[in-house]
C-alpha cells in the first residue's frame, strides 16, 4: 500500500524549476532512498512531502492526503529528521528529546518511556545528561534521529542522515533504519552517497528535478546495464581470444574488452552483458570450451558505476 | 489536552534555554537593578545649580554691593568664590572649572546717576539648549532679587528719613493756622516764615509719596496718587500764596488762595490718613507673595518623577529585545521547519514562548520594585497591585511588539538592532526627556505605537499620583499586543509558495 504518492511533481522558486514533473510512490514498510548529487531537488522534494512547501504544480498524497492539508493527526504520524542539527545546544541531550517529544503530544508517562526507549535505541542513553553543545557530531546527528522517531511515527522522513559522517557511523545509521523498518516504519530517507543505495529497500535516482530510475538497487543494476554483467578473464594471444569472444555474441552482448599482461603473459578481461548470469554462465563455458579461462564471474558493479551509467544514458 | 502538552513543551523549553545562558541572564536580571540603583545614586538634584565665580574689583562699590548681598549670589548658584579680573573668569570658562562668571560693576551708583542701569554682565559657556538656560535663568532671578533688595533698602531709609507722614500732616496743620494767623499782614516777616515752612514740609511730604507711588499697588496706589496730587496742589497754591507776599499784599482780601489751602490740606489730612504707613519696607517692595497649591498627591524629586519612566524604557527594552530574536532565532537555526512538520501549531508556538518570556520579564520587573522600593526608598503610591498590573500590561505589549519584530528580521542582528533603534526612539518620543504635548507630527503618532508611551504614562500613575492607568493606556497597551500578535501570527503562518 503506498505511503507516499507523487505525480507530475513541479516545484518552482521564482524564475527557477527545481522539481520538473517528479512521479514517485513509496510503499509502507520500506526504506526508499533518494538519491542524487547536490543540488539535484532532494531536500525541496522531502519539504514539499512533509507539507513545509507547497507544490507548484502536481499531486502530492502523503496517507492519502495532501501534506498541505495535514492536521496535527497527520503530523503525528509523520517524523522528521533535518539535514542539520536544529536543536538546542544549551539543553541535555534528555532535555532536548523531552522537548521534542512535547511537540508530538505525549503524555508524562509515555514521554518519560519513550525518550529512554529511543535513547537506548540510538545509544545515547548514557549521554542523557550532557548538553548538546558538549556532544560529539555523530552524538547529535543520533539525538536528531531520535527527535525524528520519539513519537513512533509510521513514516519518518530522513534528510543526508549521513553527510559528513565517518564510515563506521554511517554504517550504524543504516543499521538503526533497518531496525526502524522492521518495526513496521517507513523510511524515506535521501542521501548524496550512491553507495548507500545498496542499504534501501528501493531507491529513486534524482537527477536534474527528474526521478530518472526507480526501483530496487538490482533492477536499477539491470537498468543501468541493460541485464546482469559477466566477467571474464581470458590467457592468450589477443587474435585469438578475440575470436572466442566474438562467439560470444550467441549468448550475450559483450560490451567491454581489455588486453592486459599479467605475470604468464598477455589476457583479454571482457564483460558481457546478459538477461540472466545463472542461465547464461553455463553456456559460456561451453561456447569458450577450451580456451583458457582464468576467471568468469558475475559482476556487482557499484552504484557510483551504475548511477554514473543511468546519468549518461539520461 | 495535545495543545496544552505542547504548550508547555515550548515554555519549559524556553525556559531553560534561557536558563542555560548565565550571561543572558544576568544581563537580563543584574543589568536593569544596577542600571536603576546607579541611576538612583547617581542623580543629584543639586548639580543642577551651576558652579559660579563673581568678578568684583577690589574697594571698589562692586566688592561692597557683592558682601552686602552675598547671600543673593551663592544661593542661586555652587558658589566658587571672587576673582579679580574679567580675563581670569574667562580663563575658567575656557577650562571648564566653572559654569558661570558674574561681573559686577565697580560703580553701579555712578549709572544710577546718570539715569542708566547699572549693567550686572554674566558670562557662560554652554551648548546645551536644555540645561544651557540654566545660567540666564538663574542670572535673571539673580538681578531681580538684587534689585528687589536694593528698592527694599531705598523705601526704607525714604521713610526714616521723611518722618512718618501723619507727622508731617500735623506740622503742616500747624503751620497753616500759623499762617492763618498771620494772614491779616501776610507781608510780614512772620508770616512769610511760616508759608516758607509748610513749603519745605510740603516738598518733603511730595517726596515720600512719589517714592510709594513707585513701590505701592493695588488700593494703596490709588490713595497714594490721591495724596500726591492733593500735595502738589497744595504747594502750587502755596506758591500763589508766597508770590502775594511776596508782592506785599497787606489785607485779607488780598490772601489769594489761603482758603482754598486750608481746604486742600484738609482733603490731604484724610487722604494721607488711608495711606499704610505702618507697613513694612518688605511688604512694599513685594506686595504680592507665591503661594502655590500642587493638586498632585505626591509630588515627587527628580529621582522619583525619573524611575516610573525609566522603569518603563527597560521593561520595553528586555521584552522587546528578548522578543525579537525569538522567532527569527528558530528560522535561522532551522528548527522552525521542525516545528512546522510536527503538530505544534504557530499560535501554541507564540504562546508557549510568550509565557515564559512574559514569566521571566515579569519576576525581573518585580525584583527591579523590590529593589527601587526597598533600598532606593522610591514612592510607589498606587500599591504593588497596580503596579504588578502595569507592569505586566506593559511587558505583555512589548513582548508582542517583540514577536512581530522577530518575524519581520531577517536575521538576529538586524532584530538587536530595530530593538536597539525603538529604545533610543522611546527615549526621544515615548515622554521620558520631552513631555508628549510638546512633540508635533508625525512624532506624536509615532510616539502611540511605542509600548513604552503607554508604560510611562501608566507607572507615573501608579507610583507617583497612586491611581490606576488611565483607560486610555489600558487601550493602548491592548491594541498593540492584539495588532501585533495577529501580524506575527499571520506572517509565520505565510506558506512559501
Amino acid at each position: 500500500m503506498p505511503v507516499i504518492q507523487v505525480k507530475r511533481l513541479v516545484r518552482d522558486f521564482g524564475p527557477d524549476r527545481v522539481l520538473k514533473g517528479l512521479d514517485l510512490t513509496v510503499e509502507e514498510g520500506e526504506i526508499f532512498g533518494l538519491i542524487g548529487p547536490s543540488g539535484a531537488g532532494k531536500s525541496t522534494l522531502m519539504r514539499v512531502l512533509t507539507g513545509y512547501l507547497e507544490p507548484t504544480e502536481g499531486e502530492v498524497a502523503v496517507f492519502d492526503r495532501a501534506p498541505t492539508t495535514f492536521v496535527s493527526a497527520d503530523r503525528r504520524r509523520i517524523g522528521f529528521m533535518p539535514q542539520s542539527f536544529v536543536l538546542y545546544g544549551g539543553l541535555s541531550v534528555r532535555q532536548n528529546l523531552n522537548f521534542v517529544a512535547g511537540l508530538y503530544g505525549l503524555s508524562f508517562l509515555r514521554r518519560r518511556r519513550r525518550v529512554r526507549e529511543t535513547l537506548e535505541f540510538v545509544e545515547l542513553w548514557d549521554a542523557r545528561r550532557k548538553t548538546a553543545a558538549r556532544t560529539s557530531g555523530g552524538m547529535q546527528r543520533r539525538l536528531q534521529l531520535a527527535a525524528a522517531i520519539v513519537h513512533e511515527p509510521a513514516l519518518i522522513f530522513v534528510d543526508e542522515p549521513t553527510a559528513n559522517l565517518d564510515p563506521i557511523l554511517r554504517r550504524k545509521f543504516w543499521d538503526e533504519f533497518k531496525l526502524l523498518r522492521d518495526n513496521g516504519h517507513t523510511i524515506f530517507v535521501t542521501t548524496q552517497y550512491v553507495g548507500e543505495a545498496e542499504l534501501c529497500d528501493r531507491v529513486g535516482l534524482l537527477s536534474n528535478g527528474r526521478i530518472i530510475a526507480a526501483g530496487t538497487p538490482d533492477e536499477l543494476r539491470r537498468q543501468a546495464f541493460d541485464g546482469e554483467v559477466i566477467e571474464l578473464t581470458l590467457a592468450g594471444d589477443p587474435g585469438h581470444t578475440g575470436t572466442q569472444l566474438e562467439a560470444l555474441e550467441n549468448v550475450g552482448h559483450v560490451v567491454e574488452v581489455r588486453e592486459e599482461r599479467d605475470g604468464d603473459g598477455p589476457v583479454s578481461r571482457a564483460r558481457l552483458v546478459v538477461d540472466d548470469a545463472d542461465v547464461v554462465l553455463p553456456k559460456v563455458f561451453e561456447t569458450l570450451n577450451g580456451a583458457d579461462i582464468r576467471s568468469a564471474d558475475v559482476l556487482n558493479p557499484s552504484f557510483d558505476e551504475v548511477f554514473f551509467r543511468l546519468v549518461r544514458n539520461e | 489536552m495535545g495543545a496544552l502538552l505542547r504548550v508547555r513543551a515550548v515554555a519549559a523549553k524556553e525556559f531553560w534555554v534561557l536558563l542555560r545562558q548565565p550571561q543572558l541572564l544576568l544581563l537580563l536580571l543584574a543589568g536593569p537593578v544596577l542600571i536603576m540603583v546607579a541611576f538612583a545614586l547617581s542623580f543629584e538634584v543639586d548639580r543642577a545649580k551651576p558652579r559660579a565665580v563673581v568678578v568684583v574689583e577690589p574697594g571698589s562699590e562692586g566688592e561692597e554691593l557683592f558682601e552686602r548681598f552675598q547671600d543673593r549670589f551663592t544661593v542661586r548658584t555652587r558658589f566658587q568664590g571672587t576673582v579679580q579680573s574679567v580675563e581670569q573668569a574667562d580663563q575658567m570658562l575656557r577650562n571648564d572649572e566653572t559654569d558661570a562668571a558674574i561681573i559686577l560693576p565697580p560703580d553701579p551708583s555712578e549709572s544710577v546717576r546718570r539715569g542708566e542701569q547699572a549693567v550686572l554682565e554674566v558670562r557662560y559657556s554652554s551648548i546645551n539648549p536644555i540645561y544651557g538656560t540654566t545660567v540666564p535663568n538663574r542670572a535673571n532671578g539673580l538681578v531681580l532679587d538684587l534689585n528687589q533688595a536694593l528698592v527694599r533698602e531705598g523705601i526704607a531709609r525714604e521713610l526714616e528719613d521723611a518722618g512718618t507722614a501723619r507727622e508731617a500732616i500735623e506740622d503742616l496743620d500747624r503751620q497753616l493756622a500759623r499762617v492763618n494767623e498771620a494772614a491779616e499782614s501776610l507781608a510780614t516777616p512772620e508770616a512769610q516764615a511760616a508759608t516758607s515752612e509748610l513749603d519745605s514740609t510740603l516738598a518733603e511730604l511730595e517726596q515720600t509719596l512719589e517714592v510709594l507711588a513707585l513701590v505701592e499697588s493695588g488700593e494703596g496706589e490709588e490713595d497714594v496718587d490721591r495724596s500726591l496730587e492733593q500735595t502738589r496742589q497744595a504747594r502750587e497754591q502755596l506758591a500763589e500764596l508766597q508770590e502775594a507776599q511776596e508782592g506785599g499784599a497787606p489785607s485779607v482780601k488780598d490772601r489769594i488762595g489761603l482758603t482754598e489751602l486750608e481746604q486742600q490740606v484738609g482733603l490731604l489730612q484724610e487722604q494721607v490718613s488711608e495711606i499704610p504707613f505702618d507697613v513694612p519696607p518688605r511688604v512694599l517692595a513685594n506686595p504680592f507673595r507665591l503661594d502655590l497649591e500642587n493638586l498632585a498627591p505626591y509630588e515627587p524629586d527628580a529621582l522619583g518623577f525619573y524611575t516610573p519612566a525609566t522603569l518603563a524604557l527597560l521593561i520595553q527594552h528586555i521584552a522587546l529585545s528578548l522578543a525579537s530574536l525569538a522567532i527569527v532565532r528558530e528560522r535561522l537555526s532551522g528548527a522552525y521547519e521542525l516545528f512546522e512538520v510536527s503538530p505544534l501549531g504557530l499560535g501554541e508556538l507564540l504562546v508557549g514562548k510568550f509565557l515564559t518570556y512574559a514569566g521571566l520579564v515579569f519576576g525581573v520587573n518585580l525584583a527591579v520594585a523590590a529593589v527601587l522600593v526597598g533600598t532606593l526608598e522610591v514612592q510607589v503610591l498606587g500599591g504593588f497591585l497596580r503596579l504588578a498590573v502595569a507592569m505586566m500590561l506593559l511587558t505583555l505589549a512589548s513582548l508582542a511588539a517583540g514577536f512581530l519584530l522577530s518575524t519581520l528580521s531577517r536575521s538576529q542582528l538586524q532584530a538587536i538592532q530595530i530593538a536597539m533603534l525603538m529604545f533610543i526612539a522611546s527615549g526621544f518620543f515615548a515622554g521620558f526627556l520631552f513631555p508628549l504635548d510638546q512633540l508635533g507630527q508625525p512624532a506624536r503618532s509615532f510616539a502611540y505605537l511605542l509600548p513604552a508611551t503607554y508604560g510611562i504614562q501608566a507607572l507615573q500613575d501608579v507610583m507617583i499620583r497612586g491611581q490606576w492607568p488611565a483607560w486610555t493606556d489600558f487601550l493602548g497597551f491592548a491594541l498593540i499586543f492584539a495588532i501585533s500578535l495577529a501580524v506575527a501570527r499571520h506572517l509565520m503562518g505565510r506558506k512559501k509558495v
